[in-house]
């Protein structure tokens, strides 16, 4: 009889990963509101929508890249390199419109040399975007020169990242129009499922006749159009471009994104609206420990520890060692 | 066979090789000082530390792990050993301290990737961070901790590691070539070494042949910790100061430095002597950007393009080869 009631690992991870993420979230959400009850004032919660929709953007670029097998260590570094890219453009007297056609050209170029490292150079994936990563950085700070870009506030710009409708911040709302799209593409097209299976088992995909490698090119460029896209999102929430060119803190919350919101199926398959719930979940998770006192400086080690359980959480049922084949 | 093939194959053997000498004569020719014997002591006391960092690199790569946390391991080291120091502790302690720290960290990332299965760049990454918050709470918002303004005789035997000479060559030049001596024996020539090398060509069948697996992915993260906090020691005791978040560059030299190794093996493997080269070619691209006043900015478009020059060409290489 005990034997049969000793709780196994694999069973709590089986349970954890049916119900334990959402339910998780809830309770963590709620004793942080029960200590500061400001937490759950309306004005708040909207702010947290504002101030996650960055994140969750650049996080549903890195579930992209992901979904279709790949990986990006140049997220980060790609938005910062938009971004002040987008905030020396609106300097020097551009439209809001070049501004955003610049950032999305540049991601998608991106994307593509990225695509073209991997598929053609077969170059692992890992060290192909940290190679193109260190070259956004240098690109980044060369070009604004150390210093942070400020822009003024240009009215039609500044409704991306600042603008509200009614109460609803824009840039979030811009986040949930890209992820219904997204969760289209994905779940719902041919093109979209086959890019599931091909990154799930490539070479499965392949024996049955897909062409793994266009699917690649084609989740790099999807990726670079909305890390693109992010870059331009972030210069009008910020006001301009930060002089921060690493963009690694960026990476870090995204990949804990899409990784988190990966532990709310069954199989621990990457989907969009997890990643969506999870970058808003970071968020407001950074927000409420803010208002419960405790320091920037701590909170970048409670998003490495959540990063590290929710990874935790898909792979207790499947333990092997932790290798990761990307050289 | 034809031209094409003839040069083809002449670039994958031998393109290494020729690249980093080229490179290398480039600099010389347009900054003259670049080849001074001073200039040259004052590259291989710097790039000790880094030498002895990527080997901890090595070690985790070269049975397909990655540690991203080994550059905070280094700077929370030496930011402990200068603390321990601080607070009136004496060389020894801070010493050990500091290594402790590293073995420590060193064996909670082995638990969390080799024995509960984190993907290693994913658990490695959060490492990073969590390291990085702790010592800016310890540090109280990445405040200085200063050493070289305390009185000499309680620095003194700290400061014998970076600052002091045996002979002609320093104690740092003396304890790094201990070091790879060390490694290179522990990497191509023991037993480990083969089982790291088994393990990176077949993880099933080395666990067949009665690899203990998960012990040996483990120790390289252990080996790997310990390194940085080593290295992160030698910088401390070289500069006399421990600025939070100051190693933190050293990851990305680091990376460069592992992959120009690789060219060095004729099969693409990573390597101790080939780790040891790939720092020095790192150590001295810095000190040209910096003779030449170039900013970080040269540093990083250079590192990218190193990289992924170094890694096509051992893409070319096995294609050769194969």
């Amino acid at each position: 009889m005990l034997d049969k009631k000793r709780l196994r690992p694999a069973k709590v991870g089986t349970l954890l990963l049916g119900k334990g993420t959402g339910v998780g979230m809830v309770i963590i959400l709620c004793l942080l509101g029960l200590r500061a009850p400001l937490f759950f004032d309306i004005t708040n919660i909207m702010t947290i929508l504002k101030q996650g929709s960055v994140l969750t953007m650049i996080a549903l670029g890195l579930t992209a890249v992901l979904i279709g097998g790949g990986f990006d260590m140049g997220a980060g570094a790609l938005v910062q390199l938009t971004c002040n890219l987008t905030a020396g453009l609106l300097i020097a007297g551009a439209g809001t419109a070049a501004a955003l056609t610049s950032g999305i050209t540049v991601g998608i170029g991106v994307g593509a040399v990225n695509a073209f490292l991997v598929i053609v150079m077969k170059i692992p994936t890992f060290v192909a975007t940290l190679g193109t990563m260190f070259i956004m950085q240098g690109i980044t700070s060369w070009y604004n020169g150390g210093k942070a870009l400020t822009i003024n506030s240009i009215p039609g710009f500044a409704v991306l990242g600042q603008g509200r409708i009614a109460i609803i911040p824009v840039i979030f709302l811009i986040v949930i129009v890209v992820c219904i799209l997204m969760n289209y593409f994905f779940k719902h097209t041919k093109t979209g499922l086959r890019m599931y299976a091909s990154g799930e088992n490539p070479a499965a995909a392949r024996l049955r006749g897909l062409n793994t490698r266009r699917y690649l090119l084609l989740s790099y460029v999807i990726s670079g159009l909305i890390l693109g896209f992010t870059g331009v999102l972030q210069c009008s929430y910020n006001y301009g471009a930060s002089a921060i060119t690493s963009g690694m803190d960026f990476l870090i919350q995204a990949l804990s994104a899409a990784y988190l919101g990966s532990t709310f199926s069954k199989t621990g398959e990457l989907s969009v609206i997890g990643t969506v719930i999870s970058g808003m979940f970071i968020a407001a998770l950074s927000n409420g420990l803010i208002i419960n006192g405790i320091s920037n400086q701590q909170i970048s080690g409670v998003l490495g520890i959540i990063l590290i359980l929710s990874i935790l959480l898909t792979v207790i049922k499947k333990r092997e060692i932790g290798q990761v084949t990307i050289f | 066979m034809t031209g094409e093939k003839k040069a083809l194959n002449f670039i994958a053997r031998h393109g290494a090789v020729i690249g980093i000498c080229c490179v290398l004569l480039i600099f010389q020719m347009i900054e003259p000082r670049f080849m001074r014997i001073d200039n040259i002591l004052g590259v291989l006391n710097s790039s000790s530390l880094l030498i002895v960092m990527t080997f901890g690199m090595t070690m985790v790569m070269a049975v397909r792990g990655i540690d991203l946390s080994i550059a905070q391991v280094a700077d929370a080291a030496g930011v402990i050993a200068a603390m321990l120091i601080l607070s009136g502790k004496n060389f020894a302690a801070a010493i050990m301290g500091a290594l402790l720290f590293g073995l420590l960290i060193g064996i909670v990332n082995a638990v969390l990737i080799s024995y509960l299965g984190v993907p290693a760049i994913i658990g490695t990454l959060g490492m990073m961070f969590v390291v990085r918050s702790a010592e800016l709470t310890l540090t109280n918002g990445a405040q200085p901790q200063i050493l070289f303004t305390l009185p000499a005789a309680r620095v003194k035997h700290f400061f014998f590691i970076g600052q002091e000479n045996i002979g002609p060559v320093s104690v740092l030049i003396l304890l790094t070539v201990v070091v790879i001596v060390v490694m290179y024996f522990v990497k191509e020539r023991s037993v480990f070494g083969r089982y790291m090398d088994a393990i990176c060509n077949n993880v099933r069948s080395s666990l067949l042949a009665g690899i203990n697996v998960r012990r040996v992915f483990g120790a390289t993260f252990v080996i790997s910790s310990l390194l940085a906090a080593l290295a992160g020691v030698m910088l401390v005791s070289r500069s006399g100061n421990a600025v939070p978040r100051g190693v933190e560059t050293y990851l990305t030299d680091c990376f460069v430095a592992v992959y120009i190794g690789t060219l060095v093996s004729s099969r693409n493997k990573f390597n101790i002597i080939g780790s040891v080269i790939g720092a020095l070619f790192v150590g001295f691209l810095s000190n040209f950007i910096t003779l030449m006043g170039m900013g970080i900015a040269y540093k990083n478009i250079f590192n990218g393009v190193f990289i992924i020059l170094a890694v096509a060409l051992g893409v070319l290489k096995s294609r050769v080869n194969a």
